[in-house]
């Protein structure tokens, strides 16, 4: 049986479940993502939730290319220059939280003996995956950059489907050197090329080229995006930074990424500009807050708490823009260098290192790091984190939750630790 | 003129009436919040209204604080515990830097600079390292939890109590009652358990000298002796330690009119 073959019984098979014909209900209907609301307040609201469900309606239907299953931090224009279809199952898993499904998926990871101490991100989607309702993968590959959950849970994946010959992981260095880069092109190039023979879809040097250039474009506008919010006090109602995590990982080196970061782009001016005609309009009481790590998924109150406060998420450090522009005549070496350049590998200097400009660069008055259960490779740091933020007379507050998990966090809890850290900006 | 602070607590709500002129508190309830928070604290206030011989409109201001302070109607504002313990600490010791709280169902070290808080950290969502920890313990071995101090003072040796959760560590000293351990033994080791916990939140905030500990856990003296044993110092402890907070929050009253 073709992978073709193979994907089209995954999806019939799938079809039946409950959790698909949520999805789907979703699809179809048009309406939108768990965490923006019941319309589209913007147009580059309705590109995220398009573009969003575009991908997860071609991971789960479409049959003429494989869908291969991402962690978080790879360079997914490797996967656009193959005609992969990219599914992130650590997004879904944020996803399947928003529509208020994790407790389903956690409850039979817990039944297949995934550890209560494993990542929800990861142990909701190993919940997924057991319960068989998410697309079936055609290759997996994951890397052990930052995280340590994904190498081992990525794997299991690749079991349950039995595809372990199509399964890969990326080694990243710890160290930025000559070296480093060459072994990791090495890895990136051998792994496209298999991926390639196995699949039989040729792997186009005009193709990679177009895709690094529009990954490059993206990279433009969200640099743009980002030095706009450093000045920026009022925000569209509708805007959280901690909700781009598919477009600008999975959809990096699309046409989606620019024409969504543009589009966002032009909003944020046009704010911008209006606050600068109303000179008055200036909120100079707003503490401006910079947010470490990411957010629970499930509905909950932590950001309309900080806006009844005037507290604003001004800046995230995931939305870092911490790579180099590509090299389209050299696409392998630089999705190496895109890797290695990342502020989570290597020695934490690196993410405070991003941490502190961001707080000189958004002037912020406090940091909230969302401590999420599980979470080695952020929880790790949380104390020279917070120290290195003292240093600089910022309050820091360690928000311990969970991102997946309501049952793991309690929001009166939440909400105290939040409106004590408050009054520190206050006082 | 007089100011209201009012501490609705898991366990207890604590309501101080503190003159606006001269700081003097002229009344203080310490009553059982019960199922009903909103109505133990209007209960409170008016106890503590009697006590003091007032009536409500002589009241300028009320803060109302703890984990029940969203749902009273008559609060003029709510402020977190972090607050309110900080500024009813300091008004008893001008100097401090440090305050260890550790109330019914959550434990917290604020640390302060210049009188104001500029840190805190709160024990996780399990009741160890909390008041409830230590009924549910005195319950388990059939003790009044008054006898907890003095039988820590006067044994030396201490079993280690190994669990954390509430509910293990009962089961675990239900089996070292049944394999004949004396109970002693075990009450210095549950007291233990309790202070390291805390020592470990104060080691993550950092500790500075004066300290200071609130809460109805502080009228332990076998908990307050074993944390100055692990942290090498002396603690002050208010002459009322549970009421810390709603003096605190009438302080914090007096700047809303």
């Amino acid at each position: 049986m073709g992978i073709k073959d193979k994907l089209k019984t995954g999806v019939q098979r799938n079809l039946n479940q409950k959790y698909i014909r949520r999805l789907l209900d979703i699809i179809a209907k048009k309406p939108v993502l768990f965490a923006y609301g019941s319309t589209f307040s913007s147009l580059s609201d309705k590109y995220l939730n398009i573009f969003t469900i575009k991908s997860l309606r071609n991971a789960y239907t479409d049959n003429n290319h494989p869908v291969g299953y991402g962690s978080l931090f790879l360079p997914y224009e490797m996967f656009h220059a193959l005609g992969i279809t990219p599914f992130l199952p650590e997004v879904m898993a944020g996803f399947t939280a928003g529509l208020g499904l994790a407790t389903q998926t956690l409850k039979e990871a817990s039944s297949n003996w995934y550890s209560q101490d494993l990542c929800t991100f990861h142990r909701s989607a190993s919940g997924a995956v057991e319960l068989d309702v998410f697309p079936k993968p055609d290759f997996v590959i994951t890397t052990n950059l930052a995280c340590d959950a994904a190498q081992k849970s990525f794997y299991i994946h690749s079991v349950k489907y039995n595809i372990e010959k199509n399964f890969y992981l990326i080694d990243v260095p710890y160290e930025y050197s000559k070296e480093s880069i060459l072994y990791l092109t090495g890895q990136i190039k051998n792994i496209c090329m298999d991926i390639s023979s196995k699949s039989g879809i040729k792997l186009a040097t005009s193709k990679f080229k177009e895709v690094i250039s529009l990954s490059n474009e993206f990279r433009k506008w969200a640099i743009k995006v980002n030095n706009l919010r450093k000045t920026l006090t009022n925000y569209p109602p509708y805007y959280n930074g901690l909700n781009f995590i598919l477009p600008f990982h999975g959809l990096a080196g699309t046409r989606e990424a620019v024409i969504l970061y543009n589009q966002m782009y032009k909003e944020l001016k046009k704010y911008l500009d209006k606050e600068e005609k109303e000179k008055s309009g200036k909120n100079k009481s707003l503490k401006r807050i910079l947010w470490l790590h990411l957010k629970p998924y499930y509905k909950n109150e932590i950001f309309n708490i900080l806006e009844r406060e005037n507290c604003r998420v001004v800046f995230e450090e995931i939305n870092y823009i911490y790579w180099p522009e590509l090299d389209p005549e050299r696409p392998f070496e630089s999705l190496a260098k895109k890797m290695l350049s990342h502020f989570l590998a290597g020695r934490i200097d690196n993410r405070i290192n991003v941490i502190l400009k961001a707080a000189r660069d958004y002037k912020i008055d406090g940091a909230i790091l969302f401590s999420h259960w599980g979470c080695r490779q952020s929880n790790g740091g949380a104390r020279i984190i917070k120290d290195s933020l003292n240093k600089l007379n910022i309050p820091t507050l360690v928000l311990d939750g969970d991102c997946v998990d309501q049952n793991n966090s309690s929001q009166g809890q939440v909400k105290t630790r939040l409106q004590g850290f408050v009054e520190i900006l206050n006082s | 003129m007089y100011t209201c602070g009012i501490d609705v607590g898991s366990v207890s709500t604590k309501v101080v009436i503190l003159g606006k002129k001269d700081n003097k508190i002229a009344s203080y309830v310490i009553a059982s919040t019960g199922s009903n928070s909103k109505n133990a604290a209007i209960k409170a206030l008016d106890d503590s209204l009697k006590k003091a011989g007032l009536t409500d409109n002589e009241i300028e201001a009320t803060v109302t604080t703890g984990y029940g302070r969203i749902n009273i109607p008559f609060a003029d504002q709510n402020i977190t515990e972090i607050s309110c313990h900080a500024r009813g600490a300091i008004s008893l010791f001008p100097d401090l830097k440090t305050v260890i709280d550790i109330g019914g169902q959550d434990s917290k070290v604020i640390k302060l600079k210049d009188g104001k808080p500029i840190d805190f950290l709160m024990n996780d969502k399990c009741a160890a390292g909390t008041g409830r920890f230590l009924e549910v313990m005195a319950r388990a071995m059939e003790i009044n939890i008054e006898q907890f101090a003095p039988i820590f003072i006067k044994t030396n040796d201490k079993v280690d109590i190994t669990s954390t959760c509430t509910v293990f560590a009962e089961s675990e000293i239900v089996s070292l009652i049944g394999q004949g351990i004396d109970k002693n033994k075990i009450i210095k080791g549950l007291i233990y358990s309790i202070a390291d916990k805390i020592t470990s939140m104060v080691g993550r905030v950092g500790l500075d000298e004066p300290v200071c500990m609130t809460g109805g856990v502080a009228k332990n003296l076998g908990v307050v002796k074993a944390l100055e044993e692990n942290l090498g110092i002396k603690i002050n402890i208010p002459d009322e330690p549970q009421i810390t907070g709603a003096l605190g929050a009438a302080y914090l009253a007096q700047n809303l009119h």
